[in-house]
C-alpha cells in the first residue's frame, strides 16, 4: 500500500507540472440554423485552383471549410451533412492539366531556366471526370454549386452550361440537372431539393474578371451588349451591364432566401490586386547601359508621347486598346498571360509594344474598379434589405498587398510566394480558401451572434516546390 | 537587353522571430529557498552574485557549488487547437570561491561562475505556432571576478566584472513545402535552424550596510549584459529549387540581459529567525526588438526585425531562514515576478506571464566547515491570453515549473 501511495504522490508531482489550456469551446449557432448549407457562387466557391479543377481543390474550397465548422455546432442547428460537391475522380486537373511549379526554359537563352508554373507534366485525361456527376444522396443532393466562369448576368441564359461547354468550360455541364436550363433554374432546382437553411452567395467576380483577364477588350463602361441578340449572352470580353447584373443578382438571391434561409453575401474583391495583374511589373524593362536607352530614345524619336529611358528600370512600351503605341505609366498592369519569352527574347515591351490584350491601362483599371464598387453597392443594399450578413471580402483582400499575417505567416498577393493565391495568380490556394472561410466566419459570428471557431489555415496545403 | 522579370517572384514571407533570454533566479540555494532574496544578507560565497559587497563580510574563504534541476512546462490553447511543450530538464549550475584574503582582512576577492539567464522550449514540429517557433534554447553562463572591501563595520562595498558566454539554438517552420516530393503531405514544412554562441560583458556592484548584527541593508546594481551572437550558423531545410534562395549562411544578433537594481533589508528579530525583503527593478525595456542580420541575403532571405517592446518590472521577494539547531536550518519564501511582456507581444517563443514562485529548503551542517543545501521552487504563472500582433498569433498560455536545487559549501 505504501508503495502505491508513493507512486501516487510522484504522479501528482508531475501532474502539477503539466498545465493544460483547452479553450476550444463548443460553437453555438446564434440566430442561424446551419442544418442545410448551400454554397452558391463561381470559381472560388467551386474550388478552382492552379488553373484547373481537381478533387484537392474542391475539398479545400471555402464552402468545405465552412461546412466543417458549421457541423461542429451541436444539433439541431449544426450542419448535418453530407456536404456534397460535384467531385471529380482525378487530381490531375480537369479538363486540362493543373499548374505545378517546375522549370521553364527560355527559348532564346539556353542556360536560362527559371522556377515557374508549368502544366502538370504527367497529365492524362481521366474519362470518368468527363462523365455526368451523379449524386446518390437524397435525390441528387449537391451542396456546392459554385461553377467556374459563371457571371451574374449569365443566370438568365438558357443553355448556358452547354454554351460554356462549347467554350471548353465543361464544369456546369458535368452536374447541372439540365444543361439546357438557365443557371437560375439550376439554383431553383437545388433550393427545392435541399431546402437550405443557410447559404453563402459569392457572385460577380467574373462579371469584371472576364473583361480584365483579356486586357480590357470591351469598352469597359458597363454597357456591354449581348453578343448574340435575343439569347442574352453579354459580351464576355466586357464588363457586365449594371442593370442586368442587379436584376439577375436580385432574382437569384430571392430564390436562395425563398424558404427563409439565413445567409452571407460576399462582396467582390478588387481583382486588380490579384497576382495575375501584378506578377510582371510594368517597369520591368531593364536597361543595362545608357547606350540602350539612347537606342530606344532614337527608335521612338518620332513619337509625340512622353518617354523616359535610362539605365535601370523603365516602363514597358505597350499598345493600348485604341491601338496607340506608347510607354506605360506607373500603375498600369501587365498580365501574367503575357508570354515571358516574348519579353525576354523578342523585344516585347521595348522595340515591340506589348499587345493590348496583355495590358490593363489606367482607364481600364478605373472601369474595372468602378464596376466592382457599383456591384458591391448593390450587394450591400441587398444584404441590408434582406437582413443578411454582408462579408466585406473586398476590404480583407485590400490588406494583402502589405501582408496579412496569420499564425506567424504573412500572407500576401505576391505571385507564388505570397501563399494566398495559387499558381494561376487568380484563385486562392487551400490556405487562401481557409483564410477566406475565416473571414466569412468572423462576419457570420458578428452578424448572427454565433460562436463558430476559425480554422487553422496553415494546416492546409500550400504551394509545393520541386 | 536583359529583362530579369521572374527573379523576384519567389519570395518568402514568414514572420520570423525568436526569443529573449529570461532571467533565472537560482544562483544560490539558500537564497532560492527564500524566494530569491539575498541582497541584504551575505549568507555564503554566492553573495558574489547577490551582493558583491557581502563577500568582505564572510569569515573565511569559501568554496561553493550548486546545481538546480528545472522542469518547466507550458500549455497553449486557442480556438483552433491546444498544445504543450515537451518535457525537458535544465540544469543551471553555480560555482563560487572567495572570501577575505586573510583572517580579519578588510579585503576580499572571489570568482563566481553562474547561470543567470536561460530558457528552453520544445513544441511539436507541426503545432499551431510552428511558423513562429518549434524549439528554442538559450543558456548564458557568467564569469564574475570580484573584489570586496569592508570600509568599516558599518559599510562594505564590492564590485565584479561580468563576462558572459552562452549558446543559442532555435528552429522554426518555414512555409515552403515539397521536401517529400510533389505529394501533398501534412506538416511537410521547410525549417530554419539558427545556432550560435553569444558573449557579452557587464558588471555587478553593491553596497552592504550593517547598522547592527540584526539589521542589514543591501543595495546592488547589475548592469545590462548584451549577449552578442556573432557568426552564428543559419541552416535552411528547403526544397531543392529554393536552395539558392536560402543558402546556409551566418547571422548576427544580440539579446540584452536586463540591468537590475535591487534593495534588500534583512532583520533578525530573534536569534534563530532571519527575515529578508528584496525589491528589484528590472530594466527589460532594453529589449525593444529582435534583429537578426544574415551575412548573405537573397531575394527571399532578408534581415529580420521583430518588435518586442518589453516593459520594466518590479519584483518583490520575501524569505525567511529558521535555524532549528546548530546543524539544521529551514527556509521558506515567495516572490511575485511580474511579466515584462505587453499584451500585444505575447509570443510562443517566450509566452511570459506574471509568475508566483513559492520556495522552501533546508540546510544541514554535518561536519565542521561543511554545509549541504537543498531547495525547492514551485512556479505557477497566471493563465495569460495574449496576441503577438506582428504575427497575428493569438492564444492562452499557462506555464508551470518545478525546480530542485542542491548545493554544498566548504569554509577553508
Amino acid at each position: 500500500m505504501r508503495k502505491i501511495y508513493a507512486i501516487g504522490a510522484f504522479t501528482l508531482l508531475f501532474a502539477a507540472c503539466k498545465p493544460s489550456v483547452s479553450i476550444i469551446t463548443a460553437p453555438t449557432a446564434g440566430q442561424v440554423k446551419f442544418t442545410n448549407y448551400l454554397a452558391i457562387g463561381d470559381n472560388y466557391t467551386g474550388g478552382y485552383m492552379d488553373g484547373s479543377l481537381t478533387v484537392t481543390g474542391q475539398l479545400n474550397s471555402f464552402p468545405q471549410r465552412l461546412f466543417e465548422q458549421f457541423s461542429q455546432v451541436a444539433e439541431p442547428n449544426g450542419a448535418k451533412g453530407p456536404f456534397i460537391h460535384p467531385l471529380l475522380h482525378s487530381d490531375f486537373g480537369y479538363p486540362g492539366p493543373k499548374l505545378v511549379l517546375g522549370y521553364r526554359h527560355s527559348t532564346c537563352i539556353w542556360y536560362d531556366s527559371s522556377l515557374a508554373p508549368i502544366s502538370y507534366p504527367y497529365f492524362t485525361a481521366d474519362p470518368i471526370d468527363d462523365q455526368y456527376f451523379v449524386s446518390n444522396k437524397n435525390n441528387g443532393q449537391i451542396n456546392n454549386i459554385g461553377v467556374y466562369g459563371l457571371r451574374v448576368v449569365d443566370y438568365p441564359v438558357a443553355g448556358w452550361a452547354t454554351a460554356a461547354d462549347g467554350q471548353g468550360i465543361p464544369y456546369a455541364r458535368r452536374f447541372f440537372y439540365d444543361a439546357a436550363a438557365t443557371p437560375q433554374d439550376e439554383l431553383q432546382h437545388r433550393v427545392d431539393n435541399l431546402y437550405p437553411t443557410f447559404f453563402t452567395m459569392w457572385m460577380g467576380m467574373n462579371d469584371v474578371l472576364s473583361y480584365a483577364i483579356k486586357g480590357g477588350q470591351g469598352d469597359g463602361t458597363g454597357n456591354a451588349l449581348p453578343i448574340v441578340p435575343g439569347l442574352g449572352i453579354y459580351n464576355p470580353n466586357d464588363i457586365s451591364p449594371i442593370s442586368a447584373f442587379d436584376s439577375a443578382y436580385d432574382k437569384a438571391l430571392n430564390t436562395a432566401i425563398f424558404n427563409g434561409a439565413s445567409g452571407a453575401l460576399i462582396n467582390i474583391p478588387d481583382i486588380t490586386l490579384l497576382p495575375f495583374f501584378n506578377a510582371i511589373p510594368s517597369d520591368g524593362l531593364i536597361l543595362d547601359r545608357q547606350g540602350q536607352a539612347d537606342t530606344l530614345l532614337a527608335y521612338y524619336a518620332g513619337q509625340a508621347w512622353k518617354k523616359v529611358f535610362q539605365p535601370g528600370k523603365n516602363q514597358f512600351i505597350i499598345k493600348d486598346h485604341n491601338d496607340n503605341i506608347r510607354q506605360s505609366v506607373p500603375g498600369e498592369l501587365i498580365l501574367l498571360s503575357c508570354p515571358i519569352d516574348s519579353i525576354k527574347c523578342s523585344g516585347w515591351g521595348s522595340t515591340t509594344p506589348i499587345p493590348s490584350k496583355y495590358v490593363l491601362t489606367t482607364d481600364e483599371i478605373q472601369f474595372a474598379r468602378a464596376a466592382i464598387d457599383r456591384y458591391n453597392y448593390f450587394i450591400y443594399t441587398e444584404a441590408q434589405l434582406h437582413h443578411l450578413a454582408y462579408v466585406d471580402m473586398n476590404k480583407y483582400f485590400s490588406t494583402l498587398p502589405t501582408g496579412a499575417p496569420f499564425n506567424g505567416i504573412s500572407y500576401s498577393n505576391a505571385f507564388v510566394s505570397g501563399g494566398f493565391f495559387s499558381l494561376d495568380g487568380i484563385h486562392p490556394t487551400a490556405r487562401g480558401q481557409a483564410l477566406i472561410a475565416n473571414k466569412i466566419i468572423e462576419t457570420i459570428n458578428s452578424f448572427y451572434k454565433s460562436t463558430l471557431n476559425p480554422v487553422d489555415a496553415n494546416k492546409y496545403p500550400g504551394v509545393q516546390y520541386p | 537587353m536583359k529583362k530579369n522579370l521572374l527573379a523576384s517572384l519567389i519570395l518568402l514571407s514568414s514572420v520570423n522571430l525568436f526569443g529573449a533570454g529570461f532571467q533565472l533566479n537560482l544562483q544560490g540555494i539558500r537564497q532560492m529557498a527564500q524566494g530569491g532574496t539575498g541582497t541584504a544578507w551575505p549568507w555564503d560565497a554566492s553573495t558574489i552574485f547577490y551582493n558583491p559587497a557581502g563577500l568582505a563580510r564572510l569569515k573565511s574563504i569559501q568554496a561553493y557549488a550548486s546545481i538546480a534541476f528545472v522542469m518547466p512546462s507550458t500549455a497553449y490553447g486557442s480556438s483552433m487547437s491546444s498544445a504543450r511543450t515537451h518535457q525537458q530538464t535544465f540544469t543551471p549550475f553555480n560555482v563560487y570561491i572567495g572570501g577575505p584574503v586573510q583572517q580579519d582582512s578588510r579585503f576580499a576577492i572571489g570568482l563566481g561562475v553562474y547561470n543567470n539567464a536561460g530558457e528552453g522550449m520544445k513544441w511539436d514540429d507541426d503545432w499551431q505556432g510552428a511558423y513562429m517557433v518549434q524549439s528554442i534554447n538559450f543558456n548564458a553562463i557568467m564569469f564574475q571576478p570580484t573584489l570586496s572591501y569592508r570600509i568599516s563595520d558599518f559599510i562594505s562595498a564590492g564590485a565584479g566584472f561580468v563576462y558572459g558566454t552562452g549558446t543559442f539554438d532555435m528552429t522554426q517552420a518555414m512555409p515552403v513545402h515539397g521536401l517529400n516530393g510533389p505529394q501533398i503531405v501534412y506538416g511537410d514544412n521547410g525549417q530554419a535552424h539558427l545556432k550560435g554562441t553569444a558573449s557579452g560583458v557587464g558588471f555587478n556592484a553593491g553596497l552592504h550596510i550593517k547598522p547592527s548584527d540584526n539589521f542589514q541593508i543591501g543595495l546592488t546594481y547589475r548592469s545590462q549584459v548584451t549577449m552578442d551572437v556573432t557568426g552564428g550558423s543559419a541552416y535552411f531545410t528547403v526544397p531543392n529549387s529554393l536552395k539558392d534562395q536560402f543558402p546556409n549562411t551566418h547571422f548576427n544578433t544580440f539579446l540584452p540581459l536586463p540591468q537590475v537594481a535591487s534593495i534588500g533589508i534583512g532583520v533578525r528579530p530573534s536569534e534563530p529567525l532571519t527575515i529578508n525583503f528584496d525589491l528589484s527593478y528590472i530594466g527589460w525595456n532594453s529589449y525593444d526588438s529582435l534583429k537578426i542580420n544574415f551575412d548573405q541575403q537573397t531575394d527571399a532571405l532578408h534581415n529580420m526585425h521583430a518588435p518586442r517592446h518589453y516593459k520594466n518590472t518590479w519584483v518583490p521577494r520575501i524569505g525567511a531562514n529558521y535555524k532549528v539547531s546548530k546543524v539544521v536550518s529551514v527556509m521558506l519564501g515567495a516572490n511575485y515576478d511580474a511579466t515584462p511582456v505587453p499584451d500585444n507581444y505575447v509570443s510562443p517563443d517566450l509566452p511570459d506571464a506574471d509568475r508566483v514562485n513559492i520556495t522552501c529548503g533546508a540546510s544541514i551542517k554535518p561536519f565542521h566547515r561543511f554545509t549541504v543545501l537543498a531547495a525547492f521552487e514551485g512556479t505557477s504563472s497566471l493563465k495569460r491570453s495574449g496576441k503577438y500582433e506582428y504575427g497575428n498569433f493569438e492564444g492562452t498560455y499557462k506555464t508551470e515549473a518545478l525546480s530542485f536545487g542542491l548545493g554544498v559549501y566548504y569554509n577553508l
